[in-house]
């Protein structure tokens, strides 16, 4: 009942675990096997090692987090090698989040990573805290189309777009469609940042940082709710969700899927067979025979 | 749909109930500091939380510098204890704060030890043996016994022995140049203390080569061992992955940091550990 393909690739349910949460591959196994993912992102790699910021890098407010981790990653070669094997064992589908500060160093990356045994890779196009690696690129849409447009010639498996919250975010979505991306995934942590009114200073070590959780998941849904009525490939919400209902608004707005992060910090790892009992249950109690018939149901 | 009967979650993290509020920081007064030796110095904080469990910890920021990770060597009421080992520039600016400044916190994170068998065999080294002393305090104080045994390079740098002493507590001492107790290191003493066989369980908190083998003795003898792992940490509340032990994907700092011996065995404990970037390097 909750089965849903995703172009060429199939999960048992429509719940991903996000990039950037859990990250390494033994952890997103557990989220596969214990947690009950339909299928699991990376953290994003980039070409070279990156230690990520000093700490703090994340610091609770009210309705989410806050993070500047700053990309840490033990660089492509290294986490393809010894952490995708492992993530992979969890037998859900393992999506490769790859940042690149520019065109080739996408490709090299993406192609890695298909290489490796990834099921898709995500382009992360909207990091707000780590420059030429972030928004800067999602927030033009002629450089989104370069980057698409290359790792899709030199890819088999789909290429999703991770974009995050721009003036022109729209447009980059289109923008992505037209260069051949398989689904667009909406939207990234929204820049942000927090003050110690006791310590009289920013709490993150890099100042910025980008908010997650509940608080951001109206924007989300609005995000998803437009691109909906854009674009005719996939959409896959990302934002706050931390319950059935988040999880099922998304798809009601024209998710085909949703990713679940922050929420993980209050719930655990088990939120995903929670929220997937939460939305059969709703499936079950309308009358609907599979999860596919209530996407995009809020635009009829 | 052929779904498999959902099965419960492992994911015993404490907390769980919590807001992402609880993930913000509270600022902290110091009561009172005390040097432990040349290089520990243990901090009396304010705290009006709940009472925190040995082997739970804080992550300690400091304004203009970084954050980590604290075990805390003693709470009680109205305050929480660290004891801080000056290893790099935090713990040296830490060091340099007196009575009344005021430092960070989040937490208390992670599971605790489970103190309810006795007699208890606490093996501490270096630093490591802050949560032990917190843990050997609790115990004595609701009637169980505990052994505590600890190691240091020399006599200067035992940590908790006089205050273990004053509790009426056991105290057996390993030194490296025999400046006092043993001349050696605390692993070859825990061979015979473990055949004495009185033991129940085993507590250990140090470096993790000696862990390890603290381990290795006690399952072997057929004694449960619960070890308290310190790895590289930056969030301290199970998002981040950073501190995993591979390959069973365990976070120290909320599904531990103490976790069973025999588990340990089957994870790259002793051998490997994660840095920053979440490379994998080797132990030494």
């Amino acid at each position: 009942m909750l089965k849903i393909k995703l172009g060429k690739i199939k999960m048992r349910n429509p719940l991903m675990l996000a990039s950037g949460i859990l990250c390494n591959g033994s952890l997103l196994k557990r989220a596969a096997t214990e947690g009950g993912a339909g299928a699991v992102v990376t953290k994003s790699l980039t070409k070279e090692v990156r230690e990520g910021y000093h700490t703090p890098v994340v610091v609770g407010v009210e309705g989410g987090l806050i993070n500047a981790v700053g990309l840490a990653n033990p660089g492509y070669k290294a986490y393809l090698a010894e952490d995708l094997p492992l993530a992979k064992k969890g037998r859900a589908p393992v999506i490769v989040s790859v940042a690149g500060r520019n065109v080739e160093e996408f490709e090299e990356i993406s192609v890695a990573a298909a290489e490796a045994g990834a099921d898709a890779v995500e382009l992360n196009l909207s990091c707000p805290h780590v420059n030429k690696h972030g928004m800067e690129i999602g927030a033009d849409p002629a450089t989104v189309a370069k980057i698409v447009e290359g790792v899709r010639e030199a890819l088999e498996i789909p290429v999703y777009v991770k974009l995050g919250l721009s003036d022109r975010f729209t447009e980059s979505a289109v923008s992505a469609q037209d260069a051949g991306a398989d689904a667009v995934v909406a939207i990234n942590t929204v820049k942000a940042m927090a003050i110690d009114v006791e310590a009289r200073k920013p709490v993150l070590a890099n100042i910025y940082g980008g908010l997650s959780g509940p608080a951001i998941h109206p924007i989300a849904l609005r995000c998803v709710f437009e691109l909906y009525q854009k674009l005719s490939i996939p959409i896959i919400g990302c934002g706050g969700v931390s319950d059935w209902r988040t999880a099922l608004d998304f798809l009601m707005a024209g998710a085909s899927a949703v990713q679940v992060g922050s929420t993980l910090a209050v719930k655990g790892i088990g939120i995903f067979r929670e929220i997937e009992a939460g939305i059969k249950n709703y499936l079950v109690r309308n009358q609907f025979r599979s999860v596919e018939e209530v996407i995009g149901i809020a635009h009829r | 749909m052929q779904e498999k009967s959902p099965t419960k979650s492992q994911d015993k993290s404490v907390g769980k109930d919590q807001s992402f509020n609880s993930f913000g920081f509270l600022p902290a007064r110091i009561k009172r500091t005390i040097g432990e030796n040349s290089k520990v110095k243990s901090f009396y904080l304010e705290y009006s939380g709940t009472l925190p469990r040995p082997g739970q910890f804080f992550m300690v920021w400091l304004p203009g510098f970084e954050e980590v990770p604290m075990s805390l060597s003693d709470a009680g009421d109205g305050f929480v204890r660290i004891s801080v080992s000056n290893e790099g520039p935090t713990t040296a600016e830490l060091h340099r704060l007196r009575k009344g400044d005021r430092v960070f916190l989040r937490g208390p994170f992670g599971n605790g030890f489970s103190l309810d068998e006795s007699p208890l065999l606490l093996v501490g080294g270096g630093y490591g043996s802050a949560p032990l002393i917190y843990a050997a305090k609790m115990v004595s104080s609701s009637g169980g016994r505990c052994t505590y045994l600890v190691g240091a390079r020399c006599k200067e740098e035992l940590l908790f022995v006089d205050e273990a002493r004053g509790m009426g507590i056991k105290s057996i001492v390993a030194t490296e140049d025999g400046s006092e107790g043993y001349r050696g290191l605390v692993t070859d003493l825990i061979k015979s203390e473990l055949k004495k066989g009185r033991y129940q369980a085993v507590l250990t908190c140090g470096p993790e080569q000696m862990m390890y083998e603290v381990v290795r003795q006690g399952v072997k003898q057929g004694i449960k061992v619960q070890a308290s792992l310190e790895r590289y940490m930056k969030c301290g509340f199970g998002i981040c992955g950073s501190c995993v032990l591979d390959p069973l994907g365990l976070r120290v700092c909320s599904d531990g940091p103490v976790f069973d011996g025999s588990l340990l065995l089957k994870t790259d404990f002793g051998k490997r550990k994660r840095e920053a970037s979440g490379a994998q390097v080797k132990l030494c």
